[in-house]
């Protein structure tokens, strides 16, 4: 294996990936650049180590707070290793499964004269060096108080842990990258259009397992419980890195050295078993899947809902089949889980009294229309960015501005109902909601709905961006911003009149609910011309 | 009275920032001719293709399909243009058939006769067999294949394709030269830009040379030879000789050293 060989590659992908990752060309060559990554890295470092310093040492703190940070410090430096490997090992799979379709077989690396054991160790460097930031920011954090409790022993102990940990972290990924590449093979082989939906079900699981992870509710308790079953989990070698810091901090070398030597040891271990998996399953193998064996039949040329055309109608067909059959569209439809899971977690917690019963049903309607709105921005706003680069072909075609408007506009609308409708439903039943105001909180979700979608589809017409990137975002940052904020701050406008009802009466007076119609109707109607304005822009040149 | 004109592309520009991509361009199609646009790399002919079919906009000047002006009425041009660009990106999460039957109903094509072009093409370009599969899975050649029978499926009254041969088997390239010969016998004009210059000399009708965003010289390729003054040399010689790049064996004994 040539090092250096590694090391230039290293270079390269990182660059790919810092890159690949920014859609401002200013801020992707300024992040692009690894010198100027290892310099936010020690500033990183340097920074919250002197403030956390400073702040401890300038005794404006009570003796009970130094006493609390000096116990979270010793477990804190423990927890940071396996802290550090799970996220690297969680960003690693994020980035992967949310690649698009195009980019899987086309790396550069695959035709150069590269060895696998160079290949995985320039993706291992590169990827810890991606991923860096969080070893300097909890480094420095706890570096203050470690230097000021005369913890730095142990805080050096933790810092080699720390990168032998991110290391181990990114041979994980390695490893699952080379799994994939052979699984999904044979997968996708022999199960063709079940396949697809099996890889888009699973995704789902995994992006709201992760985003639930990290929602400060549950990441507090799983946290408690992880610190609490690092000692008992001593077997599992994930944790060795935190074990050799404990048993560090309470004075016992030997396990320590003991816990450091398994961890180098692991880690050399999956290195070596990535590298002989990348040998076996070298480049992902862009695979045939076959959705059916039926001969050509022609879907029916008619339209599928009342004022659609068969063009519209085609479009729909082929925007239903974008979403259900690519994977970069899992993190839009995983939205109204995340969403609902964390209002569930948010109006029901583990212990003690639910939300509803403190605060009452006044609480209920931007919990229940907030999460809604926010669904139906998105999906909207990101609708025609979605098409990548083969929007050419809705260019060539003889569609209108307004036939496309229409039909971007359903997709958004159909599925924003369903979720309004199914949360409502759930909501209903568990706190017992009067059929009155089942169906004022029905009537301000339908054009919260409408409204929402057309809005979002100005902002997506407007900022829509058709490059087709490692996540793409289909909409530009300023676009995406500008557009949330506005569509947060309409729907704030539309339930306004109901909120004021129950503020002076306690409950929704018909005609604020009708007032809250209205705007939300004028709202749709004003976003529609909007939209429709801004589609006639758009479809008048095409930009990719 | 004048016969209607198939194209025609009257004092055309087009700027992209300093670039100024067309300088002025302006020619005409007749009915059922093959029109070949030859040109260097980045001179202009892709750009000008994506303004005749109304995908773009000039800065200046008028493009006219069977008499409908493209800026007025893009739409109705597009219902009756078919189009190849070069290197079509595809629906990838489409099948083959999928991506077709989504063209055929854009076009609004009735389902038998959807059903009828859709097998025969399929058939005709090996497409066979392989059309239940994702597009993400073809290779560049089968996408191609696909993208010229999306620009044909709704019997175009005008084709423009841009290196519609890019990509394609010696087989299916020989069945697009034949059926741009059976388009002109129907009397349907066909424009087209390529590279491969012995291919516009062996179905081109006339030709369209450009470089620099300017049409340096126009005519059937036995005229253009008569004028280069060498009627004996090839295409290649009088397309190098227009576009000021005859002189490549310093580049040769460059790269060769």
């Amino acid at each position: 294996m040539s090092f250096r060989k590694a090391y230039k590659l290293a270079i390269v992908l990182t660059k790919s990936q810092l890159r690949g990752y920014q859609r401002s060309r200013l801020i992707a060559r300024i992040f692009g650049n690894p010198k100027i990554i290892l310099v936010a890295d020690a500033i990183m470092m340097t920074v919250p180590a002197l403030l956390a310093y400073v702040l401890l040492s300038s005794g404006i703190l009570p003796t009970e707070i130094l006493t609390v940070v000096r116990g979270i410090e010793s477990q804190g430096l423990s927890g940071i290793p396996t802290i550090l490997a799970f996220s690297v090992i969680l960003f690693g799979i994020l980035s992967e499964i949310s690649q698009p379709m195009q980019s899987m077989s086309t790396d550069l690396v695959n035709w150069l004269p590269i060895s696998p054991s160079e290949y995985v160790a320039g993706s291992t460097i590169s990827l810890s060096y991606t991923y860096s930031f969080m070893l300097s920011f909890l480094l420095g954090v706890s570096l203050g108080p470690a230097v000021l409790f005369n913890m730095v022993p142990v805080w050096g102990i933790a810092a080699v842990m720390s990168v032998l940990s991110l290391f181990t972290g990114a041979s994980v990924v390695e490893l699952l990258r080379a799994l994939t590449n052979r699984i999904s093979s044979s997968f996708y082989r022999k199960s063709g259009r079940s396949g697809i939906f099996v890889r888009l079900a699973l995704t789902i699981v995994v992006l709201v397992f992760f985003q639930l992870l990290f929602s400060g509710r549950i990441i507090v308790y799983v946290l408690g419980g992880v610190m609490q079953t690092v000692t008992a989990a001593w077997f599992v070698p994930i944790v060795w890195p935190s074990l050799a810091v404990l048993s560090g901090s309470q004075g016992d070398v030997l396990a320590s050295s003991e816990f450091g030597l398994l961890t180098l040891g692991f880690f050399i271990a999956l290195f070596v078993l990535a590298v002989r998996l990348r040998a076996l399953y070298w480049v992902p193998v862009p695979v045939a899947i076959r959705l059916t064996n039926r001969s050509y039949h022609p879907t029916t040329s008619v339209s599928f809902l009342p004022g659609f055309g068969v063009a519209e109608s085609a479009i729909f067909r082929k925007d239903i089949r974008s979403l259900f059959r690519r994977r970069e569209m899992a993190r839009l439809l995983a939205i109204p889980f995340v969403l609902a899971i964390s209002l569930g977690v948010s109006l029901f917690p583990i212990s003690g009294t639910s939300v509803t019963e403190q605060v009452g049903f006044y609480v209920l309607i931007p919990v229940y229309v907030m999460p809604v709105a926010i669904f139906c921005s998105i999906m909207s706003m990101t609708c025609i960015g979605q098409e990548g680069n083969a929007v050419w072909n809705l260019y060539v075609a003889p569609i209108t501005p307004r036939q496309l408007v229409k039909v971007k506009l359903i997709i958004p609308v159909l599925l924003g109902l369903v979720f309004s409708v199914a949360m409502l439903v759930f909501l209903g039943i568990i706190l017992k909601i009067t059929l009155a105001d089942f169906f004022f909180l029905l009537g301000l979700s339908i054009v919260v709905v409408m409204g929402e979608s057309a809005i979002g589809l100005y902002f997506a017409a407007r900022f829509a961006d058709f490059r087709d990137l490692i996540r793409s975002r289909f909409v530009s940052v300023w676009g995406s911003l500008f557009g949330t904020f506005i569509s947060l701050l309409l729907v704030a406008l539309t339930a306004s009149p109901m909120l004021i009802s129950i503020a002076l009466h306690g409950s929704i007076a018909t005609v604020y609910f009708a007032f809250s119609l209205a705007i939300g109707l004028g709202i749709f109607l004003g976003a529609w011309k909007l939209a429709e304005r801004q589609m006639t822009k758009l479809l008048r040149e095409i930009r990719v | 009275m004048a016969s209607l004109k198939a194209l025609e592309v009257n004092a055309v520009t087009k700027s992209f920032g300093e670039t100024r991509a067309l300088a002025g361009v302006s020619f005409t199609v007749e009915q059922g001719e093959v029109l070949g646009l030859l040109g260097p790399n980045g001179s202009g002919k892709s750009t000008l293709m994506k303004i005749m079919v109304g995908i773009m906009k000039p800065d200046s000047g008028r493009v006219e399909i069977q008499g409908k002006d493209v800026a007025k009425d893009p739409t109705g041009v597009k219902g009756i243009v078919g189009f190849v660009p070069e290197s079509p990106r595809l629906y990838e999460f489409l099948s083959g058939v999928e991506y077709l039957d989504f063209v055929a109903d854009v076009h609004s094509l009735d389902s038998k006769t959807k059903e009828e072009r859709i097998t025969d093409f399929l058939k005709a370009l090996d497409l066979e067999g392989k059309e239940n599969e994702l597009i993400h899975g073809y290779s560049q050649g089968m996408k191609q294949k696909l993208a010229i029978i999306a620009g044909l499926l709704h019997r175009p009254q005008v084709l423009v394709m841009d290196e519609p041969l890019n990509s394609l088997d010696p087989r299916t390239a020989r069945i697009v030269k034949d059926l741009i010969h059976k388009l002109r016998d129907d009397g349907v004009p066909t424009i087209f830009s390529t590279h491969v210059l012995e291919i516009a000399d062996a179905i081109c009708d006339r030709v369209v040379i450009m470089d620099n965003g300017r049409v340096v010289e126009e005519g059937s390729t036995k005229q253009l030879k008569e004028k280069a003054g060498s009627s004996g040399s090839t295409l290649e010689e009088v397309f190098l000789k227009l576009t000021g790049s005859s002189d490549t064996r310093d580049i040769v004994e460059a790269l060769s050293r």
